[in-house]
């Protein structure tokens, strides 16, 4: 496996509780990882460190390809993303990583091939060329005919697969997503995660999620078990 | 068993944290501005019939077992109107009753005057001004209860029954007299006539209400939607734990209506606060004395109530989808659309107003009619035209933010509209009043001073004397029997043509007052007095009511803002982690409201124009191109002013979107 993320030492705390306690984890091209733990056990605030959301108090978080705010990259091809300021972290954020959530992540008002189109259009495409792209990724997430409804008339699977293709449709290098089944039933979770998965894979991005549901875990490369924001557990699965 | 609603909401309102204290900030200070805004403008609405009902005493009111003679005559100094109120006891008769305003009925060679006009006779010199009255003893003051404002000028003269200024000749005898020159034998002082520079203040207030209560309505209805989302949000987990529709449509609106009626008072209590600012802005006549803008205990308390049930009823109408299904929030799918019959009802009464204009003049009345359809109408049109435009611009958009702000005007069209309706509204009334009204084109008065005369031959006369008069003055003037500028009307007398400015104008009408036989000589805004009431009243209604819609469209565009940054906070979060910039999210928010304000207010302050204009032509009159210049002025300083309010909650979209993780929480 060829890492293209890592996070090496990682620590965060707020306040006196301690969220990360020198976590190191990577993460590489087509593989996906699962984080799960007990609610508090530091898994949400992992993903978010790792995303550039939340600055750790102490670690490096390292992408591979990104140039670094100032000195030396660490490793040759890497930089450090964990100490960029906001508007560098904000575009990185909107060029190389792509985000899938719970729920919400759709703006109401725009049709599901505009939402998609939308981080395209922020790069600067021209709008025709973004929608254009974007409705490449209806046919193959079974959203064919979905292309001008709103997210308010899409089922909550369907609004789950938009947001997918939105993750996807910049070519991000890694796809985070927090509990993208949590609001979704049994069956249309599995299908979701399947095509998350999946699609992650043949894109050549890495995949890192956070659930809570085992099943779901399992579609992933790998699982990392989080308890007091440690690593307590690591399992490895061969993919199928 | 004691109902728990009032209970729960007090506790989940204190429980609210710090956002539902900024909704509810937020709410209570639009209700703040609301009720200032309601309770001033029925202020000036109850403050001009009062002070109009003050001047009724001055007019006199015959009877023909009276006990003395009224003569009412009004003067003009540098234009503004004297009002002289000349008294005689008639012999042998009983004691007429004192005046408003003085101690006793005043005696032959007695003179009062106001505060104002006692200023004026101080600072002009008296060949200007002072030499109109008697010069034998000094004035007395006439105190408020005989004025209608502090700025009034007037003057209560004691006369000898014998006195030519009290005679029949004093009487009301030319076309421009009603009003402003009366006789009568009296008895006291039960007069009931305004005058003619008071009469029409209260009919233009309630058109200038009437205008400006649908912006105020739109205000609180803002306010009462603010934090609809947290209450939505909240109110539906109480729903699937078991609330009644009945108990959360109670608790919203008990939540509401206290949180409104804080507010409301808090306006109430400026109100009170400013009343004595706000006595010094003149209308008509001048300012005001504080007491005639006070309203009343029972008026505060009935607008805290109105506003307060207003946002109550506004909160509770945003949360009929929750109360009627838990779900229904989250479910809602279809945007809001607009039926094309809007586009049909406006149409139909544009074509209506054009079929009643053509050709015909209109009446005051017919005007204010058309005008209050056109506005209902294009309230209706409104939602339709921002749906539309929202749908062009967004099929057109090259950029994100155009994308977003389009997309969310067709989303949500009477949202939008209510956003941009005060402003809009106020275009096309401040386009039609600022440059619409302005002077009839009549005869040209300027420098003209006329003298009536009992006849044609006292006119043949008293040429001589009056030039031999204002030679003695130092005014350089043309006396003539002519009367080219119809400046006495149908009356016999002399018209002195005055070379000069204002000075040389009062100081020949001072002078030859001794020609009058009883009447004063007057200049061209005496005759222009019943044009002029009207116009410049109606002009001051249209400055004032755009820049009250203005305060008022301001603060709902700033709230709005606010509001949907609060309530879309989770969204606008997840979009900043996702890396949209935060300048993406903001030229959004201020394009939202941009688009359809470019359109929609230049539109109808074009149709104002145009309105203005065509009324312009019946009338026969011309444009006034100071009005288009303060209606230029007016419109892009209220445009500017929306723009900082939305501009104002910046920081809010910032502080929402600093923590993105929150976002996902």
């Amino acid at each position: 496996m060829s890492a293209v993320l890592a996070g090496v030492g990682l620590i965060k705390k707020y306040g006196s509780t301690t969220a990360l306690a020198g976590v190191d984890v990577e993460v590489g091209a087509c593989d996906s990882l699962a984080i799960m733990g007990p609610s508090g056990s530091g898994k949400s605030t992992l993903l978010h460190t790792l995303a550039g959301i939340v600055r750790p108090d102490g670690g490096q978080v390292l992408l591979r390809g990104e140039r670094s705010e100032m000195g030396v990259p660490p490793a040759e091809g890497w930089g450090r993303i964990d100490d960029l300021g906001e508007n560098r972290l904000s575009a990185l954020r909107r060029k190389r990583f792509g985000f899938v959530f719970q729920s919400g992540q759709l703006l109401p008002e725009l049709p599901a091939e505009e939402n998609v189109a939308l981080p395209l259009m922020l790069e600067g495409l021209p709008r025709a060329q973004a929608v254009e792209r974007a409705r490449r990724w209806f046919a193959p997430l079974g959203l064919d005919g979905l292309e001008r409804r709103r997210p308010g008339q899409l089922s909550g699977g369907q609004a789950q697969r938009v947001a997918i293709a939105r993750a996807l449709a910049v070519a991000p290098d890694v796809v985070f997503a927090d509990e993208p089944t949590g609001a979704l039933d049994q069956a249309t979770g599995t299908e979701v995660v399947r095509l998350l998965t999946s699609v992650t894979r043949e894109q050549g991005a890495a995949l890192v999620m956070v659930t809570h549901d085992a099943e779901v875990a399992a579609h992933c490369d790998r699982i990392l078990q989080v308890r007091d924001g440690r690593i307590s557990n690591y399992s490895q699965f061969t993919v199928s | 068993m004691r109902s728990p609603v009032l209970h729960l909401t007090w506790h989940l309102a204190r429980s609210s944290g710090r956002r539902g204290l900024q909704s509810q900030l937020l709410a209570a200070a639009a209700a703040a501005v609301g009720s200032l805004v309601l309770l001033t403008l029925l202020a000036a609405y109850l403050g001009a019939g009062a002070r109009a009902d003050r001047t009724a005493w001055r007019t006199p009111a015959p009877d023909r077992h009276g006990t003395a003679i009224q003569a009412l005559t009004t003067t003009y100094v540098r234009d503004e109107p004297i009002t002289v109120v000349s008294l005689a006891q008639l012999p042998h008769h009983a004691r007429t009753p004192a005046p408003p305003g003085l101690n006793s009925f005043p005696k032959q060679g007695d003179w009062y005057v106001s505060p104002a006009l006692a200023r004026l006779l101080r600072t002009l010199p008296p060949t200007q001004l002072a030499y109109r009255f008697p010069k034998s003893t000094p004035y007395a003051t006439i105190s408020a209860a005989g004025l209608a404002s502090p700025d009034e000028l007037v003057a209560v003269i004691g006369r000898a029954p014998t006195d030519p200024t009290v005679s029949k000749s004093a009487d009301r005898q030319g076309i421009y007299d009603d009003g402003l020159t009366a006789r009568s034998v009296v008895s006291g002082f039960a007069g009931t006539r305004r005058s003619v520079f008071t009469a029409d203040d209260q009919a233009a207030v309630l058109l200038g209400v009437g205008l400006l209560v649908v912006p105020v309505i739109v205000l609180a209805a803002a306010a009462g939607r603010l934090g609809a989302a947290r209450r939505e949000q909240r109110l539906a987990a109480l729903r699937l734990a078991g609330a009644t529709p009945r108990q959360i449509l109670a608790m919203t609106g008990v939540e509401a209506a206290a949180v409104g009626a804080a507010g409301a008072l808090v306006g109430a209590v400026a109100y009170g606060a400013l009343l004595p600012a706000l006595a010094e802005v003149p209308y008509g006549i001048g300012t005001w004395y504080v007491g005639q803008l006070w309203v009343g205990l029972p008026w505060v308390a009935a607008v805290v109530v109105g506003v307060a049930g207003l946002i109550a009823v506004s909160a509770m109408s945003t949360l009929r989808q929750v109360a009627s299904s838990p779900l229904g929030v989250a479910q809602q799918s279809d945007p809001r659309r607009t039926r094309l019959v809007r586009l049909v009802l406006f149409v139909a009464v544009l074509v209506y107003i054009r079929v009643s204009t053509d050709g015909s003049a209109l009446k005051p009345g017919t005007l204010v009619a058309l005008m209050v359809l056109f506005y209902g109408a294009f309230w209706m049109f409104g939602p339709w035209i921002v749906d539309r435009l929202g749908r062009v611009v967004g099929r057109f958009a090259r950029r994100p933010a155009t994308l977003l702000a389009a997309r969310r005007l067709s989303d949500d069209p009477r949202g939008a509209w209510r956003t941009v309706s005060g402003l809009v509204l106020a275009g096309f009334v401040a386009g039609f009043f600022t440059v619409g009204l302005l002077g009839i084109v009549g005869f040209d008065h300027r420098g003209q001073v006329a003298v009536p005369t009992a006849n044609a031959a006292d006119a043949r006369h008293a040429v001589g004397e009056a030039r031999r008069l204002l030679r003695a003055a130092g005014v350089d003037a043309t006396v003539g029997t002519d009367d080219e500028g119809f400046l006495l009307g149908s009356s016999d007398g002399v018209v002195a043509r005055v070379s000069g400015g204002p000075a040389a104008l009062d100081t020949a009408v001072t002078v030859l007052q001794p020609l009058g036989a009883g009447r004063l000589p007057y200049a061209g805004a005496y005759a222009e007095a019943q044009d002029t009431a009207v116009s410049d009243r109606l002009a001051q209604l249209g400055t004032a009511t755009l820049a009250v819609s203005f305060l008022v469209a301001t603060a709902s565009a700033g709230l709005t803002a606010a509001a949907n940054v609060l309530d879309r906070r989770r969204t606008y979060g997840l979009l900043r982690l996702s890396g949209t910039p935060l300048r993406v999210l903001d030229r959004a928010r201020v394009r939202e409201t941009v688009l359809p304000l470019l359109v929609l207010a230049g539109g109808t302050t074009a149709t104002g124009l145009y309105a203005a204009v065509q009324v312009n032509k019946a009338a026969g009159s011309t444009i006034s191109t100071s009005g288009a210049v303060q209606l230029a002025v007016c419109v892009t300083l209220g445009a500017l002013a929306m723009l900082a309010a939305i501009g104002a909650s910046r920081p809010l979209l910032r502080a929402v979107t600093a923590d993105p993780a929150h976002a996902t929480d």
